[in-house]
């Protein structure tokens, strides 16, 4: 490190940077503090001179608020499910990729393809995908189009179709079709990670289990997932921080009204809640709720972190 | 040691055809679910494409058709007509490019000071800044958007491009790329009485260029796909960006119903760009986003 | 378990994708390995003896030629079926596993009629555990032991399972000095007990000579001489073998052979009756010279060296090809270090000499000789445009891996600069980096000069003697063309020189064309000028004349 001689310097090239993060990125977590902690902060009001107390009215109502807990719920529902299958699916992936020669590189960049897209707009062709046209009610459905997906289902079971997202659609259906999205959206970026850290594994172990003669799923399980297991807790830790933060995804399906036709809501999550009461000008419980999301994502971290390292002796 | 046993009563003929017959199967498996899992991830492209490509008629049939009877290319051409669209691919490029190229003047500064030059607290300062890359990023939203609010930032295009102008991510990385420049070659240009920014231009810019190249793209793609700002400001601002314009279009005919074809075609003129980018810099994006893991 | 190679052949796609072709890394091997016998592969780098090693583990597949354990044509079999144990030279313990696991490891692959019960595995495990003495070691994990203990542990756990064959590579080169010493003992004694015929690999001529029953001296994919250590160390059949063992090592003089005489300079040193009149290299081992008042070889004397027993003087010679000439005398002979000359005579059985044919390919020009250099360590300074750039120390091959390895460890930009942009002719990244970065960003617009296509373009250097040298990198390998003709060097080529030939495997003949070196030319108006120049991959030079 060199001492520069004019410091002042220094303080010119960064504060153009420095206010800009004073006020986007510092300012902001002291205010969203301020305006959690203050019961009904609406900065509509304030600006009109209101004030108000001091407390944690915010956080209770938020926590006790119904929907805020479904919305929890599907949050988790959506973590807990998507997080597994994407890391197992891009880990056997990435194994598969990592021993194969041809073609490596033309479905290394076909399975890359769905990071450089737009969530919403490829949201809409999944959407279009899972979308029955027609009548769905149980009692006089008249169909005009099932939708790709149910034609494929359809081709498989002989006549069972589901209705996924149109109106009276059920819980389940709806979460399946986010999970296949989200995983979808999902297995590029682990996919990347965790053959980047395949390559980097000295071949040499796997020189020496086949000189041993060990079956393959013995070396995965017993080479490949422990020496990968820095990677795995990577990109499993960055997957639950995305999948807390599920939003767009959701718009991309269903619109914003985050839930199919008649039922809107149905599958909003925290982040959904957290800009729904921003649009109602309850900064209050905007900032209440980001906060307990923040507590979330970093619990979660820190127990991903303790468990990876009771797994990683070396 | 006992004596060698495991080998000799081996059937040599035999052995060699089971390891011949299971390295085959091996492959064929192998094979059979990489592909599947490709045809997997390009389906939605692929439908894409061809529901674009159809009449709302023959798109509505209930037995589907894997490759459009008449390909409307017109779709294309009538969305892009329709105004909206072709409005909001100028007005995001527009965007994008600002703050582009006004987020790299800043980032590459910014990284420079904290890679190079000494002043007292820098440590300080520089491990506050990335303490703040643990916060998710709706908390900042909120208040962002009340300050944008106060400022009277809200009415006009600023508020989409000043509130992330500065990265501390991106700083992050650049400066990581900075400092693993040695700094010999900073003194010899100090003794050669090259000046920061000259140095800074001629040896650590091409240096880091790569990273930079990755920063360029990743930021530009964030602008392409960005959609909860852009949507929360759209009431006061009153334009959009591409991402919540597409959702606003609605593309519904005159009796209500959705076109979708048309929608199909919209999708795939968004998409475009970044297959397009895709295609040139694979190599930039993938590593910036090994190294960051975050979209856009 | 004897093995025989038969005709073992390997070709690799050569690194050069462009230029194509392919390379020879085994060309031709056939050796019998006789049962119980502890055999060293032994060459430089690049030779092909870890290639060997491979195929012979079932890691590699020949390209051509087969090998039989016993009666057994295994050639086509995976390794887990052909019962070797492997040692790699980095050990390849798996970091995670406590020793006891790693050695338990194979034991546990086991299947079908070969499964072992729980007990019988740790009885094995600590068996093989103590053959080795780390029975103490088990619960400790790989990055809390020495690298000789480490090094234990890779044994037994290739033991553990009772290889048929034993294959170690480079076993000892990641240790250092005292441990070697110590450890290649260990690996004698180990094998004496076991008696498992045990193959390794190493590029330390004393090493592999020391411990074996046998060696295999190889260079560029061929094998040049196989014996017991002291037959090749006394009757070397090529100079290269000659020159490659013994410490210190043989010395070369140019000579000639004349009516029935072998010549150095003016010296007559040794009758040759018979031989026909030709240039020849002179081969004298250290210990070959005989100090005599009337010896018939006459040196310049620089220095006597006391070492005990011996003396070793360091006299100089016009025709030798090294700067001094190293000769070891009992020290009863009393030297006279004031004098300026020295004068020896020859011993027959330690004194060898070698026909001088190269093989070229093209017509030499006087005084445009070009010689294959690639080793040993040279100031660099590289010239482009008008200006000199002055980039340290020549890369040696070691120093490029070493450099690709930090690369890859990614400690800094630079380095990775200097191995994607130039690995073949820049200098080292710690010395004078600014200058090399300079240089690199410069050279960038001609690009055949940097990414290993078959034209480059003109740096400058400095031989041990401050003789200036221009070169012209080299393609693949690292080559290095030197010339001291600046004009020549400005328009040095290379194109490389390939051959077709017919590998047969199976039932399948096919013919392959296969890089066999490289051809440098500089043009004169239209026409390529071919100097002289010695590069061949495989080639077997510079024969033994048996006096």
């Amino acid at each position: 490190m060199v001492d520069s001689k004019h410091k002042w310097k220094a303080w010119l090239f960064l504060s153009p940077s420095l206010v800009l993060l004073a006020v986007f990125t510092v300012w902001p977590i002291i205010n969203t503090m301020i305006m959690a902690f203050s019961e009904g902060y609406s900065q509509m009001y304030a600006l009109a001179g209101k004030s108000f107390q001091f407390g944690l009215g915010n956080f209770e109502f938020v926590a006790q608020y119904p929907k805020f807990i479904q919305y929890l719920k599907t949050t988790v529902l959506l973590c807990v499910l998507t997080v597994p299958i994407s890391t197992i699916l891009a880990l056997l992936i990435a194994v598969a990729l990592n021993s194969i020669k041809p073609l490596r590189k033309v479905l290394q960049t076909i399975y890359f393809l769905p990071y450089v897209t737009n969530s919403i707009a490829i949201g809409l062709v999944f959407s279009a995908m899972f979308n029955v046209i027609g009548n769905v009610s149980a009692t006089n459905a008249q169909i005009e189009s099932y939708g790709i997906i149910n034609n494929i289902l359809m081709a498989i079971t002989g006549d069972k179709w589901i209705n996924w997202i149109n109106a009276g659609s059920p819980y389940w259906a709806n979460i399946t079709v986010m999970v296949i999205y989200i995983v979808w959206n999902a297995l590029p970026f682990k996919i990347l990670i965790l053959l980047g850290g395949l390559q980097s594994v000295n071949k040499q172990y796997y020189d020496a289990a086949k000189v041993d003669g060990t079956s393959k799923a013995r070396v995965l399980m017993r080479i490949t997932v422990p020496l990968l297991s820095p990677m795995i807790t990577y990109v499993v830790i960055t997957g639950f921080m995305g999948g807390f933060k599920e939003y767009s995804s959701i718009v991309g399906i269903f619109g914003a009204d985050m839930g199919p036709t008649g039922n809107p809501d149905a599958m909003n999550t925290i982040v959904g809640y957290v800009y729904d009461s921003l649009a109602a000008n309850q900064e209050g419980l905007a900032s209440a709720a980001a906060l307990i999301l923040f507590a979330i994502i970093l619990a979660v971290t820190l127990i991903n972190l303790q468990i990876s390292k009771r797994n990683t002796h070396y | 040691m006992a004596k060698i046993v495991t080998m000799h009563e081996r059937d040599i003929e035999k052995t060699s055809r089971i390891q011949t017959v299971r390295s085959i199967l091996g492959t064929i498996m192998k094979y059979a679910f990489l592909l599947l899992v490709a045809v997997a991830v390009l389906f939605p492209f692929y439908w894409m494409i061809n529901s674009s490509l159809k009449t709302l008629a023959e798109y509505k049939r209930t037995v589907p058709t894997f490759w459009p009877e008449q390909v409307m290319w017109t779709n294309y051409l009538a969305v892009f007509e329709s105004g909206e669209l072709g409005e909001l691919f100028g007005y995001t490029l527009q965007i994008g490019l600002i703050s582009t190229v006004a987020s790299l003047v800043l980032t590459i500064l910014t990284a420079f000071v904290f890679a190079r030059l000494e002043f007292k607290g820098k440590n300080v300062l520089f491990a506050g800044l990335l303490a703040t890359m643990m916060i998710p990023g709706e908390l900042f939203t909120i208040s962002n958007y009340t300050t944008v609010t106060q400022l009277g930032m809200i009415t006009n295009d600023s508020v989409l491009i000043v509130p992330f102008l500065v990265s501390v991510f991106y700083v992050y990385l650049l400066r990581q790329n900075f400092m693993q420049i040695p700094n010999e070659l900073y003194l010899a240009a100090k003794v050669d009485g090259t000046s920061d920014l000259k140095y800074l231009w001629k040896v650590m810019i091409p240096l880091a260029l790569p990273t930079i190249i990755s920063i360029t793209i990743l930021k530009m793609m964030g602008a392409w796909n960005s959609y909860i700002w852009p949507q929360l400001v759209e009431p006061q601002l009153g334009k959009s960006l591409i991402t919540n314009g597409l959702l606003r279009m609605g593309f519904q005919d005159a009796s209500g119903q959705t076109d979708f074809p048309k929608q199909m075609a919209a999708v795939a003129l968004v998409s475009a760009p970044l297959f397009a980018v895709f295609i040139f810099f694979r190599k930039y994006i993938m590593k910036g986003v090994s190294r960051s893991g975050i979209k856009g | 378990m004897k093995v025989v190679l038969e005709n073992l052949t390997k070709v690799f796609p050569s690194r050069n994708k462009k230029a194509g072709g392919e390379v020879i890394a085994v060309n031709n091997f056939s050796f019998e390995i006789p049962d119980g016998k502890l055999i060293g592969l032994l060459g430089p780098s690049g030779c092909g003896k870890s290639t060997t090693l491979y195929m012979i583990s079932g890691l590699q597949k020949p390209t051509s030629g087969k090998i039989f354990f016993g009666d057994d044509d295994i050639t086509e079999l995976t390794p887990e079926n052909r019962g070797v144990g492997l040692v790699f030279q980095n050990y390849a313990l798996y970091p995670h596993m406590t020793v006891k696991q790693n050695i338990l490891f194979p034991l546990q692959n086991l299947k079908g009629a070969d499964k072992l019960s729980k007990e019988v595995m740790l009885q094995r495990a600590y068996e093989a555990a103590k053959l080795v003495q780390i029975d103490e070691l088990m619960e400790r994990k790989p990055s809390e032991l020495s690298g000789g203990q480490q090094q234990r542990v890779a044994i037994a756990r290739a033991l553990v399972k009772m290889p048929r064959v034993l294959l170690l590579d480079e076993p000892l080169s990641n240790l250092d000095a005292r441990l070697r010493l110590q450890t290649r003992e260990e690996i004698r004694r180990i094998q004496r007990e076991t008696k498992i015929t045990t193959i390794f690999v190493t590029h330390d001529q004393e090493e592999a000579m020391s411990i074996s029953d046998m060696i295999v001296v190889m260079k560029l994919g061929v094998v040049q001489q196989i014996g017991a250590p002291q037959d090749v160390y006394d009757s070397p059949e090529n100079l290269f073998v000659a020159k490659f063992l013994g410490t210190p090592p043989i010395n070369v003089f140019d000579g000639t052979i004349k009516g029935g005489k072998v010549y150095i300079g003016e010296d007559a040193v040794l009758d040759a009756p018979g031989v026909e009149d030709q240039e020849v290299y002179v081969g004298v081992r250290p210990e070959g010279f005989e100090l005599a008042e009337d010896g018939a070889f006459h040196c310049k004397l620089r220095s006597v060296e006391v070492m005990g027993r011996d003396v070793s003087i360091v006299s100089e010679n016009a025709c030798a090809l090294t700067p001094v000439i190293r000769s070891i005398i009992n020290a009863d002979n009393k030297v006279d270090s004031s004098k300026e000359e020295v004068c020896f005579n020859l011993k027959a059985h330690k004194t060898f000499v070698f026909a001088k044919e190269k093989v070229t390919w093209s017509t030499a020009e006087e005084g445009k000789t070009l010689y294959n250099f690639n080793k040993g360590a040279q100031t660099l300074n590289a010239v482009y445009g008008a200006k000199t750039y002055e980039l340290g120390t020549l890369l040696t091959d070691e120093d490029i891996a070493k450099l690709e390895k930090q690369a890859k460890q990614s400690l800094s930009p630079v380095a990775k600069f200097f191995v994607k942009q130039g690995k073949k002719i820049l200098a080292t990244a710690q010395a004078k980096v600014a200058p090399a970065v300079e240089f690199v960003q410069n050279i960038i617009p001609e690009k055949p000069a940097l990414t290993g296509e078959i034209t480059y373009k003109l740096a400058m250097g400095k031989n041990k003697d401050g003789e200036t040298l221009y070169f012209a990198g080299g393609v693949d390998n690292a080559r290095l063309c030197v010339t001291s003709d600046i004009n020549l060097a400005v328009d040095l080529h290379a194109e490389l020189i390939t051959k077709n030939v017919e590998i047969t495997k199976g039932k399948d003949t096919k013919s392959k064309t296969i890089v066999e070196g490289y051809h440098v030319y500089y043009l004169e108006g239209d026409k390529k000028v071919y100097p002289e120049l010695n590069v061949a991959n495989g080639e077997n030079h510079e024969k033994r004349i048996f006096l």
